[in-house]
């Protein structure tokens, strides 16, 4: 069987020719369907644009990417819509949720772009939120919600048309504590249940959650750690592991 | 095509969510449409009464004339019998001669403008008999001094219009002239035509025979005749056919020694220049239109700067070029359309508005403005074609982005 996501050779190059910015530099990876997978690196380490690509929403400089076996590179732009529609949910440091749409038309919107008719979309909708604990602030606008109530419907919007990867970059960077926490949580149960999750972090601790962590330097992958169960390590335990590892 | 509901459904959302600016940008549009349409309507209005009241007086009449000096060409009692017996579609045919003169009865001294008409008269007077009857053709041959007046006349000289009988002494050209009335006209209906003021001549109407018996004048030829067609008979055939046999009666073909003037070209020509006149305003009226539009261009270019977040997010969800396109040409058709229709009503309102002031003003001038059906589908059809028309560059640009830098820009 195809692993899920193939990558290979993968090089970004920003502002190519002068003040070039080597972003991605030869990177080759698989992900198998349904792990657990964080990416690690400091800021400015590679990250956010390695998930652009993994996400379709922008293209490699070279090297060739597989999304469930099909080859991305060369896409028309509106093929890498469809792509992003159907196969990944995304979950941004930002939230990025449309101000003036209510958390429930937020969710609905990646269901409108599959052409989900009105009933279907909104039974899916309502369900995702419910899911993320949100089902009483479904009229409410981004405006009238917390930070942590924000993420987690940017998560329902993720999840609303079950894609099999779901991208997260950075989802607890604007973030408080106890919010981070009840965010992590929901990610874990994700990955339970059988879904495939990317998470993009520069903090050991919440990169503790996965079960494999890669970690990116200056573009380059130094590292690429499967997390083994041995018993009831906490998550402090984990963290000062993958720190230990990164020296 | 279940989508491009949802595409109004945001266009919708979002002109509701900013429904100062959206009704702004309307504004424009609406001013637009509603000039067009006060202006159509007031034009179609102004045109239904003039013609209304131009054919009351004189629809079909043909005025027939000859410029020429020498006396040979002028039209002869025979050849009006054989415009009469040849040409088909003709009711009458008619000659007069004014002169002025005075009389006094215990009213006071009045001018009068006495007229000399042919029996024919008759069918070419538009307002028809109050009291009495019309002179006919015995006492026209015979040339009795017997008169017609209408009824203001008759209520100015005598106080009544109980006048039929009445004998009435003109000094006309020295000499007193006792004509018998035997009929009063009654009075036109007030139009933008008639002008009555305190010292204007009593008008009275006989027979032109009159004037042979009085001064000895002999009327064997006329320079000026008046035709009247038959009811729904083509004015313009007639016409050619007139002038045509009086060229080969008189040798004179092709020579243009006579010369028409037919009412039915005048109101043509009334038309035509109505209808110059109001596509003059209209065309000025589209230009507001338009600079209506470049504003809807301008609003939106700024929307779409303002949301390239939400570009962004909506392509990194999926969103196509096609959608993102139709979300914003749907935004911009939408607000002039609602822009054209806001326009419509008001324009019609303002029409209204001015006729109701006109005839508050000067009743004579009172009109309805007349709003055709074919104007209102033009008018929102325009409107939301210069919504798309104005809208398709910004759409474009904002369809065009891509989801990447549109996401990382704030
Ligand atoms: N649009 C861009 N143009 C030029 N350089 C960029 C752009 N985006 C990112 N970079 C550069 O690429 C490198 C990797 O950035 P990024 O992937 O955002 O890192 P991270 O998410 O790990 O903080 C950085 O040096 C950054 O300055
Ligand atoms: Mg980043």
């Amino acid at each position: 069987m195809n692993p899920l996501i193939e990558v290979r050779n993968l090089m970004k190059i920003y502002n190519p020719g002068e003040n070039e910015v080597h972003a991605l530099d030869d990177i080759s990876l698989r992900i198998d369907a349904g792990e657990f997978v964080a990416v690690i690196g400091q800021s400015g380490s590679g990250k956010s644009t390695f998930m652009n690509m993994l996400g379709c929403l922008d293209v490699p400089t070279s090297g060739s990417y597989y999304l469930n076996g099909e080859d991305v590179a060369g896409l028309t732009d509106d093929a890498l819509s469809e792509i992003r529609n159907r196969e990944i949910g995304f979950i941004f440091q930002g939230f990025n949720l449309i101000p003036n749409l209510t958390a429930l038309e937020n969710v609905e919107l990646p269901l409108i772009y599959r052409n989900i008719p009105a009933a279907k979309r909104h039974a899916l909708s309502v369900a995702s939120l419910e899911k993320v604990g949100l089902k009483n602030r479904m009229e409410h606008k981004p405006s009238e919600m917390s930070g942590g109530q924000q993420q987690r419907v940017a998560i329902a919007r993720a999840l609303a048309a079950a894609p099999p990867v779901i991208l997260a970059d950075e989802p607890t960077g604007n973030l408080d504590s106890a919010s981070s926490k009840e965010i992590m949580q929901i990610l874990r149960d994700l990955h339970k249940e059988g879904r495939t999750v990317i998470l993009i972090t520069h903090d050991n601790k919440i990169a503790a959650s996965a079960k494999r962590v890669i970690r990116i330097i200056d573009g380059k992958i130094v590292s690429d750690t499967r997390i083994k169960e041995e018993g009831n390590q906490d998550i402090e335990a984990i963290a000062a592991k993958i720190e230990a590892e990164g020296e | 095509m279940s989508q491009f509901f949802e595409y109004l459904k945001m266009a919708v959302s979002n002109i509701r969510a900013n429904k100062m600016r959206s009704f702004l940008t309307m504004l424009g549009i609406i001013i637009g449409i509603s000039s067009v349409i006060l202006i159509m309507s007031l034009g179609n209005g102004a045109r239904n009464i003039i013609t209304e009241q131009m054919s009351g007086i004189a629809s079909g009449q043909i005025a027939l004339y000859t410029y020429d000096d020498t006396g040979s060409y002028e039209i002869t009692k025979d050849d009006i019998a054989a415009i009469k017996e040849q040409v088909d579609g003709i009711r009458g045919i008619n000659s007069y001669m004014s002169i002025s003169g005075t009389t006094s009865t215990k009213k006071g001294e009045f001018q009068v403008q006495a007229s000399g008409q042919m029996a024919s008269y008759m069918i070419f007077s538009s307002t028809g008999i109050l009291k009495g009857r019309y002179f006919n053709e015995t006492e026209y041959l015979a040339g009795q001094p017997v008169c017609l007046i209408g009824e203001r006349d008759a209520v100015r000289i005598f106080g009544s219009t109980d006048v039929v009988g009445m004998n009435l002494d003109v000094m006309l050209w020295e000499k007193e002239v006792t004509f018998t009335i035997i009929g009063v006209e009654q009075a036109e209906k007030e139009s933008m035509f008639t002008f009555t003021y305190e010292n204007s001549p009593i008008y009275i109407y006989f027979p032109l025979t009159v004037l042979e018996q009085v001064y000895g004048m002999e009327f064997e030829t006329y320079y000026q005749i008046y035709l009247m067609a038959e009811d729904g008979a083509d004015t313009g055939t007639i016409t050619t056919q007139v002038v045509d046999l009086l060229e080969r009666r008189h040798q004179c073909i092709g020579e243009d020694i006579y010369q028409y003037e037919s009412f039915n070209d005048y109101m043509e020509t009334v038309n035509t220049v109505l209808n110059v006149v109001t596509m003059l305003i209209s065309l000025v009226a589209a230009i507001s239109l338009i600079v209506g539009g470049i504003g809807v261009m301008n609003i939106m270019l700024v929307s779409v700067t303002e949301r390239t977040r939400e570009i962004g997010i909506r392509k990194a969800l999926g969103a196509k070029t096609r959608s993102i396109l139709l979300q914003f040409l749907s935004e911009s058709a939408i607000i002039t359309m609602i822009g054209g229709l806001i326009g419509i009503i008001s324009g019609v309102a303002e029409a209204f508005l001015v006729a109701k002031i006109v005839a508050a003003v000067n009743p004579v001038f009172a009109f309805t403005p007349s709003v055709s059906v074919v104007t209102v589908v033009v008018t929102t059809v325009f409107s939301s074609a210069i919504g798309l028309f104005f809208g398709i560059y910004p759409a474009r640009k904002a369809a065009k982005m891509s989801p990447i830098e549109a996401l990382r820009r704030n």
